[in-house]
């Protein structure tokens, strides 16, 4: 079982995950690689075995308006192949998420063609990389835009319009309000799309009232039987928001205190969650599939939710490589 | 910086310290606009926003000191050969580089000199840090607990080295902080890595063990989380009560007959 974590590393300070420069300042892919090089010795030192590159790897590749960007994974062919081959050899499974702005399925032609071009970026990035199918981007459907229907069928085709090889990369996740697993399951069906199960979307939004199992193992089916499918696990946040509420009168802020609200993401992993939900997997005797974890403290709750798994429960561990 | 804007929030930009040993060096800088970096050597960090240079002792009255800075435009990797068409039958012409392409130089408003005139070979750092460093070991960046030791020990009026190899060519043997005692050194070395203490992250640079630095003629001091959750003013009564031990800390060296 491989345990993953998102983009930004927190336990060492002043590794960045990618170049932030704005376009005025000339960032390029080759600078993001660069820091993307310092984060895999960092992974490498921990012992993980899984990460999310940040979704603005290459600045303003897909800018219509900044075309001078958009040749960077073209110009970067023997840097992106050596943090590639980095990453091979330190047996580490990457992948891209899409930020919420990247909208296949928008109404807006001009709005999901960027989408399409950033996706077909994202997967160029991965193939020069000479990753494996595992390697994928992640995306959720996008807006319901009064028509739930509608919104999945027009994902569906702006999908089919993608070449064969970012095709092959893409894959769709469950979101927290809008579509379940249940709708992703339809897409599945109609396109061949591979889906990522989110356990904490999932326990958010099933109207569709499916056991988490039933939910889990539909997505699970839906990778290549030799290709190792991955989720998303978090645990819900239980702690207290504080938010600075400021008057606009008097620009005065002043700190509130909210309760968390159950889709928002904990700093941490709850362990005995964790080990729960591994042991009914193992119960079912589903597949091997690893797991990336959406909490605040990043590398952090990795390391130390695999702290826990070795004094609470060895054996949840090495679920995956003997079975 | 002049042409940089301000970093998203959060964001800091990044810079790396890279070593200049030779005027050559310095003209590749400044005229072609590159530096390099063997990818065998490179250190654990080299993605950088920017690149500021630490002279040499080669370099006159700018030695053993960070003068100029540029901004990182493009990193390539390219063998020696391709790097360095002039020197075709290199031992080393297959050896792959980085080519850091950088914008042009500019002057820091004050040079960052070395106090010990120590040997260096890269650090990373900030911008903030570069801005405002008053000698070398302001630019590096530590942990919390490494940051408030090194504040109190300015405080204190004490100069320790950061970051100090136990021995020369000793990159991956390096102490948090030493004492230069008159008659002896002092490693201190902090054993938490992490801001969150209790969260085991391994450290960039391993631990030295106390029988390395005692073999290299180093007394150690180790600080583990317990020493640190006492206040920084605490922590260095201890270390100046182990550099009494060996004298009382000594005075730096000058260039004189360097």
């Amino acid at each position: 079982m491989r345990i993953g974590f998102p983009v930004k590393v927190l336990g060492q300070p002043g590794l960045k995950s990618h170049d932030t420069r704005r376009w005025q300042n000339h960032p390029h892919l080759s600078v993001s690689l660069a820091y993307l090089r310092d984060i895999f010795l960092y992974l490498d030192r921990q012992d993980i075995h899984m990460y999310r590159i940040a979704a603005d790897l290459a600045p303003y590749v897909s800018q219509p308006d900044l075309p001078q960007f958009h040749s960077q994974i073209d110009d970067c062919a023997t840097e992106l192949s050596a943090v590639g081959a980095m990453a091979r050899s330190h047996d580490l499974r990457l992948s891209f998420h899409l930020q919420l702005s990247t909208v296949l399925n928008a109404l807006d032609e001009a709005i999901a063609l960027q989408a399409a071009q950033l996706i077909s970026a994202q997967a160029m990035i991965l193939d020069a990389m000479s990753l494996g199918d595992e390697a994928v981007v992640v995306t959720h459907v996008g807006g319901v835009y009064g028509d739930k229907g509608a919104a999945l069928d027009r994902f569906a085709a702006r999908y089919d319009l993608l070449a064969e090889g970012t095709r092959q990369r893409l894959a769709l996740e469950n979101d927290d309000k809008r579509f379940s697993v249940a709708d992703i399951m339809w897409v599945h069906h109609r396109t061949g799309v591979r889906l990522v199960f989110d356990y904490l979307h999932f326990q958010n939004h099933n109207p569709e009232g499916m056991l988490v199992m039933e939910a889990l193992q539909a997505c699970l089916d839906s990778w290549p039987r030799n290709v190792r499918a991955k989720i998303h696990f978090s645990s819900p946040r239980t702690a207290m928001r504080v938010i600075e509420r400021t008057d606009l009168q008097d620009e005065h802020s002043e700190p509130m205190m909210r309760a968390p609200r159950p889709h928002q993401h904990a700093d941490f992993i709850d362990p005995f969650q964790f080990i729960d939900f591994v042991g009914k997997v193992k119960s079912v005797n589903l597949p091997e599939f690893d797991f990336m974890l959406e909490a605040k403290a990043k590398d952090l709750a990795v390391v130390h939710l695999r702290e826990h798994l070795a004094r609470l429960a060895p054996d949840a561990m090495y679920w995956g490589n003997n079975g | 910086m002049a042409e940089a804007q301000k970093p998203e929030a959060g964001e800091r930009w990044r810079v790396l310290v890279v070593v200049l040993n030779s005027l050559r060096d310095l003209e590749v800088a400044r005229e072609e606009g590159w530096y390099r970096i063997p990818l065998k050597r490179a250190p654990t960090r080299v993605g950088a926003d920017y690149l500021a240079f630490y002279q040499t002792r080669v370099f006159g009255e700018e030695r053993w000191a960070v003068n100029y800075y540029a901004p990182v435009r493009r990193y390539r990797i390219v063998c020696r050969g391709i790097l360095l068409p002039e020197e075709p039958d290199h031992p080393r012409a297959d050896d792959l580089y980085y080519r850091i392409e950088i914008g042009p130089l500019r002057r820091l408003p004050r040079a960052i000199r070395s106090r010990r005139l120590r040997r260096i070979t890269f650090i990373p750092t900030t911008q903030e840090r570069l801005l405002g460093a008053e000698e070398i070991n302001d630019l590096w960046c530590g942990t919390r607990d490494e940051e408030q030791l090194w504040r109190a020990f300015k405080e204190h009026g004490l100069a320790p080295e950061r970051r100090y190899p136990l021995a020369e060519g000793e990159e991956q043997r390096i102490v948090d902080f030493a004492l230069f005692c008159k008659d002896g050194r002092l490693a201190v070395c902090l054993e938490s890595e992490a801001d969150v203490r209790n969260v085991r992250v391994i450290r960039e640079h391993p631990l030295v063990s106390e029988y390395e630095a005692h073999a290299l003629g180093w007394s150690m001091l180790r600080l583990d989380s317990r020493d640190l959750l006492e206040p920084a003013v605490a922590c260095v009564r201890t270390i100046m009560e182990a550099a009494e031990g060996l004298g009382g800390v000594a005075a730096p060296p000058t260039s004189e007959g360097m």
